[in-house]
């Protein structure tokens, strides 16, 4: 008795005590540990405050068939994560994301289901982390857990993963949205600055997917897009998609209509540091795909609390690797150990060969219209989001 | 009291444009030369800059300003720092940008090391360097690579730049069969055997007939002196021999005399040799003009003889053999493989009475092919039967394939190919043994034509005049990865195959133009899998009515030649945006064709499936009614026993 006395003296009165059990807790159970009294509340706000890396939910296995693989691990594994998304980025497979049953019937059933998939995810992540989700023909998904686990590139299946960025101190990240309006032939330029990718001295990064790329006009409108943000020393990288499922922020919730369109992820913050490299057509072996993935080593990106981007063509893969499985993705964990690796298989992709830095930027300059949209390419992207050491100081 | 404290406050105002401004105006001054305190000496150049801009830029000129007093001062920098290199950091210093490309990366980066330039990152000259070995990788190994191993239409387009004749292209294959040899060294010992079967009468030869030899020999090694890897390698395997096949074969045309002394030696039995004999003096005037002009390639440079080595030759073998080739014996059948040659002679004891015109057709050959080496006539007997077609085709296959690259894989892709075409060959071959009376290097070329259409689709383009030592042009589908590209330009390739086969075919030989029109109208057929290859639309058609070269080369050339092409042509706006439709909808149409083979595979997959499902159910259908039936049974007994009880 008399222990127990002693204990619940200890923890309800000194802040280091608590502070390092509660250092143990997922979030979920952290937030709920804060309930308990204002110590804790204050504990656990600082302790969440320190948990500033990137996590991630992969869902590679097909289970039973009434959900999308990607809800039921998300379900399960945000009761385990250690931070409070604040901007999620989840990719899951266009064939099996609107549900196995559906899958024959006809579309307007398919569209439903995708939109109900769609709001299962949205409903189990906090409501006011703004989540942009996409689903294309393949996924590349490194397993959860260590970050050193080996990545997949699944071409067929049911797979996704969810990326669950936190509040990162000194990084900014926001979704943006434009879809080509039928009056207006000009882009209205004024959309940018609202995105905030136009007068921000920081942005460093910027992912681009393009949806319903087929429709007549959508190359333009892209072109419209991306060429201003061309100019300017940041990165540009990813691919179409074929659709965007959600894309909630604190003012906006897009559907997407039938339209084309561009949904991205900005990010903006001075000590980001990311580099990008294609692997055009030519590079078709180990070997070729090795020393591009040497170039990416060369730009010397630090290599902890970094992610990896890779968003390849339907036609690459294994078949043109020569049936190879996995290529690309081995060859980028063979020269990254530690960086996880997510990206998609898609219809088209939008990159170059670039590095930037808060130092400097290293950027091909062309007399010519330096050309970001190719087909048949993979873009491998790291992007480093500030040494944790500096955020916790 | 508070008053005096708020107008202690002390407020700071930040430009964040003022460095930039700076640097600026310092940079104009420089332009203008005001103010420029310091001339630097870079072999022989001159440049005028600040003393105060370089010490600040550079740990290297800080140490060499600091201390000299003179008013204007010079310093000469060493030999280390090169014009190429310093150029751009010095305009770095003033504008901190730095231009690189390919040719200066290295320099600039030694220079920024030596010069202890600041805020230059190492790993930007890095990503660079990469970046640009990268690219010559691309261009030159990974489609070779892929060839051996799978696709044999890749070869052509090698040839096709080997036949350009620029002496890198020769490097680029040597550095592909180093590798090669390394992958299969099992394909020596054949080689060897056969080396040792053809260098005693290669000896022969060059005993009796030495000057020619010489000659040869010197081009030969001038040649090669142009290619130090290969003769590495070559040592480094310590069998020197291994194309003294080849390299007979790039004597040839000097030695056609002892060759045929050495034909009767060899295989006095034979009753074609003599024929063989009277007609080698006509081929040699037919062919001796094009020897003239590769002789004199290689006269300029003689310089050293290695008579004695033979292997000097055997060494230098590869070169010549392409030069062969650029002069247009696509016949020139360089290899003679060991097997090969036993099957031949066997089949020559069988054949050995072939007719005149059959002769003379093989003749040629065989003087094309190692004319000194025992193997080499013996094939040319046997080049009137079929089962020798194949051998045929298949020395093509390999000669096609730069002459040296043959590993085991790609030989067996030959033989396949060879067979495949078995019977158009066969088609073609009959057709000019009735046309007896036609002049050889007709039936050469007409031979050459007639196989050129039968492999329409390893894409090579061959535009080549009928005199034989005029220019050639060779339109390659080089840097290619993809199948359908190739596709697509071997549509041009069959059709311009078929041009030239009506431009060789004359007279006589008229008569063999339906074989080659059919043929490569068959192969056509075939290569075009999808329709989207004849979906060139008008409009592509129009725009590339316009554009200063064709659509083909859009669609070919990697991301970065064509970049650099496009910088080579001055092309207006729309141009260029033409050129970028055209390539991007073809890559999309690859695309496209990819993605559309994924869904048939699944579809096929899934049908599998239903099958293997529907077999199933039959199964469990089966069972059950043999489980009901059993039912039955068991009540039956059941109630018969309810009923004795």
């Amino acid at each position: 008795m008399e222990s127990a006395a002693k204990g619940g003296y200890v923890l309800a009165n000194l802040a280091e005590v608590v502070e390092r059990v509660l250092g143990f807790l997922p979030t979920k159970a952290l937030l709920r540990a804060a309930c308990v009294c204002r110590l804790w509340r204050e504990c656990a706000r600082r302790t969440l405050r320190t948990r500033q890396r990137i996590a991630w939910v992969s869902a590679l296995e097909p289970g039973p068939a009434e959900n999308h693989a990607l809800v039921r691990a998300l379900a399960r594994e945000l009761e385990k994560v250690h931070v409070l998304p604040q901007t999620v980025l989840y990719i899951a497979d266009a064939e099996t994301f609107s549900g196995h049953e559906e899958c024959h019937e006809q579309k307007k059933a398919r569209k439903r289901n995708s939109k109900e998939t769609a709001l299962a995810l949205e409903k189990l992540l906090p409501k006011r982390c703004q989540v942009l989700g996409l689903v294309t023909p393949g996924i590349v998904v490194t397993p959860m857990g260590s970050s050193s686990n080996q990545p997949q590139e699944i071409e067929e299946g049911e797979a996704g993963f969810a990326l669950l960025f936190p509040k990162i101190d000194g990084v900014k990240i926001h979704t943006f949205h434009f879809s080509k309006d039928m009056k207006n032939r000009v882009f209205d330029e004024s959309k940018f600055a609202e995105a905030g990718l136009k007068n921000n001295p920081d942005l460093r990064v910027v992912l681009l997917f393009g949806y319903n790329s087929w429709k007549t006009g959508a190359t333009r409108f892209l072109h419209q897009i991306v060429n201003p943000l061309n100019e300017k020393s940041i990165i540009l990288a990813g691919g179409q998609v074929e659709s965007f499922t959600s894309l909630t922020s604190e003012n906006n919730h897009a559907q997407p209509g039938d339209a084309c369109g561009v949904v991205g992820l900005a990010f903006s913050g001075p000590q980001i540091q990311s580099a990008t490299v294609l692997l055009d057509q030519d590079v078709a072996d180990e070997r070729t795909a090795e020393a591009a993935m040497q170039r990416l080593k060369a730009a010397n990106i630090p290599e902890h609390n970094t992610i990896g981007f890779m968003f390849a063509c339907v036609g690459r893969g294994y078949r043109h690797y020569k049936t190879k499985r996995n290529m690309e993705a081995d060859a980028f964990r063979k020269f990254f150990p530690n960086v996880p690796l997510f990206g998609f298989f898609g219809h088209g992709e939008i990159g170059c060969d670039r590095i930037v830095t808060g130092n400097f930027v290293l950027r091909e300059c062309n007399d010519i219209k330096d050309d970001l949209l190719h087909g048949y390419t993979t873009v491998m992207t790291l992007i480093h989001l500030g040494s944790t050491k500096a955020n916790q100081a | 009291m508070s008053l005096s404290e708020n107008n202690s406050v002390v407020f700071a105002y930040e430009s964040s444009v003022h460095s930039t401004n700076v640097l600026l105006s310092l940079d104009d001054q420089r332009k203008q030369d005001i103010l420029c305190d310091v001339t630097i000496l870079v072999e022989d150049q001159r440049f005028r800059a600040h003393k105060a801009v370089l010490a600040a830029c550079s740990s290297y000129f800080l140490s060499r300003i600091v201390g000299q007093v003179d008013a204007d001062l010079i310093i000469t920098l060493p030999e280390e720092v090169t014009l190429k290199g310093f150029s751009p950091l010095l305009q770095f210093a003033y504008t901190a940008k730095l231009v690189l490309n390919k040719d200066n990366v290295s320099e600039v980066c030694k220079c920024a090391e030596f010069l202890g330039v600041r805020n230059i990152e190492e790993s930007c000259f890095q990503f660079l360097k990469f970046r640009f070995l990268d690219y010559k990788l691309d261009q030159q190994e990974c489609p070779r690579k892929k060839c051996c191993t799978q696709r044999c239409q890749k070869a052509n387009p090698k040839t096709g730049s080997a036949d350009d004749g620029d002496l890198e292209i020769n490097d680029e294959v040597e550095a592909l069969l180093e590798k090669e040899y390394s992958q299969i060294p099992d394909t020596t010992p054949c080689k060897d055997e056969e080396n040792a079967k053809s260098s005693p009468v290669l000896q022969d030869n060059s005993n009796q007939n030495c000057d020619p030899v010489h000659l040869e020999r010197g081009s030969a090694s001038s040649l090669s002196s142009q290619c130090p890897k290969y003769r590495k390698f070559q040592k480094a395997f310590g069998n020197d021999k291994v194309h003294t096949s080849e390299s007979n074969s790039s004597i040839k045309d000097v030695q056609v005399p002892p060759f045929a002394a050495s034909l009767e030696k060899e295989i006095p039995d034979n009753d074609g040799v003599q024929k063989a004999q009277e007609c080698v003096p006509m081929q040699l005037i037919s062919n001796c003009e094009e020897t003239q002009v590769e002789m004199e390639d290689g006269e300029e440079g003689i310089q050293k003889k290695e008579e004695s080595k033979r292997d000097s030759i055997t060494r230098n073998v590869l070169c010549p053999v392409e030069k062969m080739d650029l002069a247009g014996f696509p016949q020139n059948s360089a290899a003679s493989h060991g097997p090969n040659s036993v099957s031949i002679l066997h089949s020559c004891e069988q054949y050995g009475n072939l007719n005149f015109s059959s002769m003379q057709n093989s003749t040629v050959l065989a003087e094309k092919t190692v004319s000194s080496s025992g193997a080499g006539n013996d094939k040319t007997e046997s080049q009137g039967n079929p089962s020798s077609k194949v051998d045929l085709c298949i020395r093509e296959a390999t000669n096609i394939t730069s002459a040296g690259d043959r590993s085991s894989v790609e030989r067996e892709i030959a033989e396949q190919l060879a067979q495949g075409f078995w019977s158009d060959i066969h088609s073609t071959d009959a057709c000019q043994i009735h046309v007896p009376s036609a002049v050889p290097k007709e039936y050469l070329e007409s031979a050459y034509s007639g196989k050129k259409s039968e492999c329409p689709w390893l894409g090579i383009r061959i535009s080549e005049s009928p005199e034989p030592c005029s220019q050639r042009t060779f339109t390659t589908l080089n840097s290619v990865n993809c199948p359908f590209i190739s596709n697509l330009g071997t549509e041009g390739c069959s059709n311009t195959s078929e041009i030239n086969s009506g431009d060789y075919v004359q007279g006589q030989q008229q008569e063999q133009c339906p074989y080659n029109y059919v043929i490569s109208l068959g192969e056509d057929s075939e290569t075009d899998t999808e329709g989207d290859s004849e979906s060139c639309s008008a409009r592509e058609q129009e725009c590339e009515v316009k554009l200063p070269f064709n659509a083909q080369r859009i669609i070919s050339l990697s991301r970065n030649d064509f970049q650099s092409f496009l910088k080579m042509h001055k092309l207006t706006p729309e141009q260029l945006d033409c050129i970028h439709d055209i390539r991007r909808r073809s890559k999309n149409r690859i695309a496209a064709q990819r993605c559309r083979k994924r869904k048939l595979d699944c579809i096929q997959n899934l049908e599998s499936e239903i099958e293997k499902l529907q077999n199933e159910k039959e199964n469990l259908l089966k069972e059950r009614n043999h489980i009901l039936s059993t039912l039955g049974e068991t009540k039956q007994n059941l109630t018969g026993l309810c009923q004795q009880v």
